[in-house]
């Protein structure tokens, strides 16, 4: 797979589109999956994945080596939803965030026959924020790339130019941390045992 | 029995094992593999991790765009004609080089002075223009009523200053001199 990945960095460096399109019908669901569980917001997250798919196919030439294009391709979305987190932030100062979400969560909202399913999803992330809420950000960030993101240690290092052992010291804290939530894993002890 | 309870894992060993059972010292990495209790702590941990992931995944709403990548640039110059902005931007520096030093103060001044008689004329011609278009295409009665041009009241001599009658200019003083007077 990764040789695969890597003849289509090669073919996208010589010019050729349709290679990097085959890169993004691989990765965009995650990239997308990954904007939104930073930003829990669909609208921010097929931006924030537009976005990184343009800056990855501009760049693609910086990369060094091909292989490692998909924890490449991770660190630019991380970096990129880090960036629009803190905009975010300082918009949300200047209250001129609010208006825009609550109008897209109106049109969500109103549209029926979902609406169940949406508030039962809606719940689910509340919980996720106020559980993610406890820990640091780079806590914060390893736990999603391991656990939602599902990248094993040696990918998240790369990602955040870390060495392991920082990688799973933090990811050591995060889990200590979080099991103090055990009444939000109750609901997934039942689909265990 | 004792002894066996005291061996078993604690929460925070349960974590390490969950993240990376090579962290566990090789005593405890022998015990989980013979205790089953804590074995079924580790898997459960991992599985609860798992299922959360999971729900994770399925509480995203589905990618509705689709990405487009950017318009490709032009393409850029060919090594080929790669030379031609070189040699233009070196031709412009040559030539304010060449004028800087041998432009202005080299020129004949008989040369400038025509230049600049030939520029007056220019600016007179072009108001001869601006005045017969003002006789030909004079305002309307109202547009004088608002500018109040009216009411300064514009008499005969200064309107004959300003607009001349065709007789009295040089040019028809030159027709009637060859007796060639159409008018």
């Amino acid at each position: 797979m990764s040789l695969r990945i890597a003849a289509l960095v090669e073919e996208t460096r010589d010019g050729n589109r349709l290679s990097f399109h085959e890169l993004v019908n691989m990765f965009q669901e995650d990239i997308y999956r990954l904007a939104y569980y930073r930003t829990y917001s669909q609208m921010d997250a097929e931006d924030l994945t537009q976005e990184i798919f343009e800056q990855a196919f501009r760049k693609v030439d910086s990369l060094h080596d091909p292989q490692k294009f998909r924890a490449w391709l991770y660190s630019i979305a991380v970096n990129r939803c880090n960036d629009f987190l803190r905009k975010r932030k300082y918009l949300a100062l200047l209250q001129m965030r609010t208006a825009q979400e609550q109008e897209f969560m109106d049109k969500e909202n109103s549209m029926g026959n979902e609406y169940s399913d949406r508030i039962e999803k809606k719940r689910f992330w509340d919980k996720v924020k106020l559980m993610l809420g406890k820990l640091s950000a780079m806590e914060r960030e390893v736990f999603t790339l391991r656990f939602m993101d599902h990248r094993d240690i040696k990918e998240i290092a790369d990602i955040l130019d870390k060495n392991e052992s920082t990688i799973k010291t933090h990811l050591y804290r995060a889990l200590n941390k979080i099991r103090g939530h055990s009444e939000f894993f109750e609901e997934f002890r039942g689909a265990v045992s | 029995m004792k002894a066996e309870k005291s061996f078993h894992l604690q929460e925070e060993q349960i974590i390490s094992a969950t993240i990376d059972e090579k962290e566990l010292s090789g005593e405890y990495q022998q015990h989980l593999l013979v205790c089953p209790d804590c074995k079924h702590k580790v898997v459960r941990l991992k599985d609860e991790l798992h299922w959360f992931g999971q729900k994770a995944k399925e509480a995203v709403p589905p990618f509705s765009s689709a990405v487009r990548l950017p318009v490709p640039k032009p393409a850029a110059a060919t090594p080929k004609n790669g030379w031609l902005p070189f040699a233009g931007a070196a031709a412009m520096a040559g030539l304010a080089v060449f004028f800087y030093f041998m432009g202005p103060a080299t020129l004949d001044p008989g040369k400038l002075t025509i230049q600049q008689s030939q520029v007056y004329m220019l600016e007179d011609e072009s108001l001869m223009r601006e005045i017969s278009e003002m006789v030909e295409y004079p305002m309307f009665e109202d547009m004088y009523e608002i500018t109040g041009e009216n009411i300064m009241g514009f008499d005969e001599d200064f309107m004959q200053f300003v607009v001349p009658e065709a007789q009295e200019d040089f040019q028809s003083e030159y027709i009637l001199q060859g007796g060639l007077r159409v008018c």
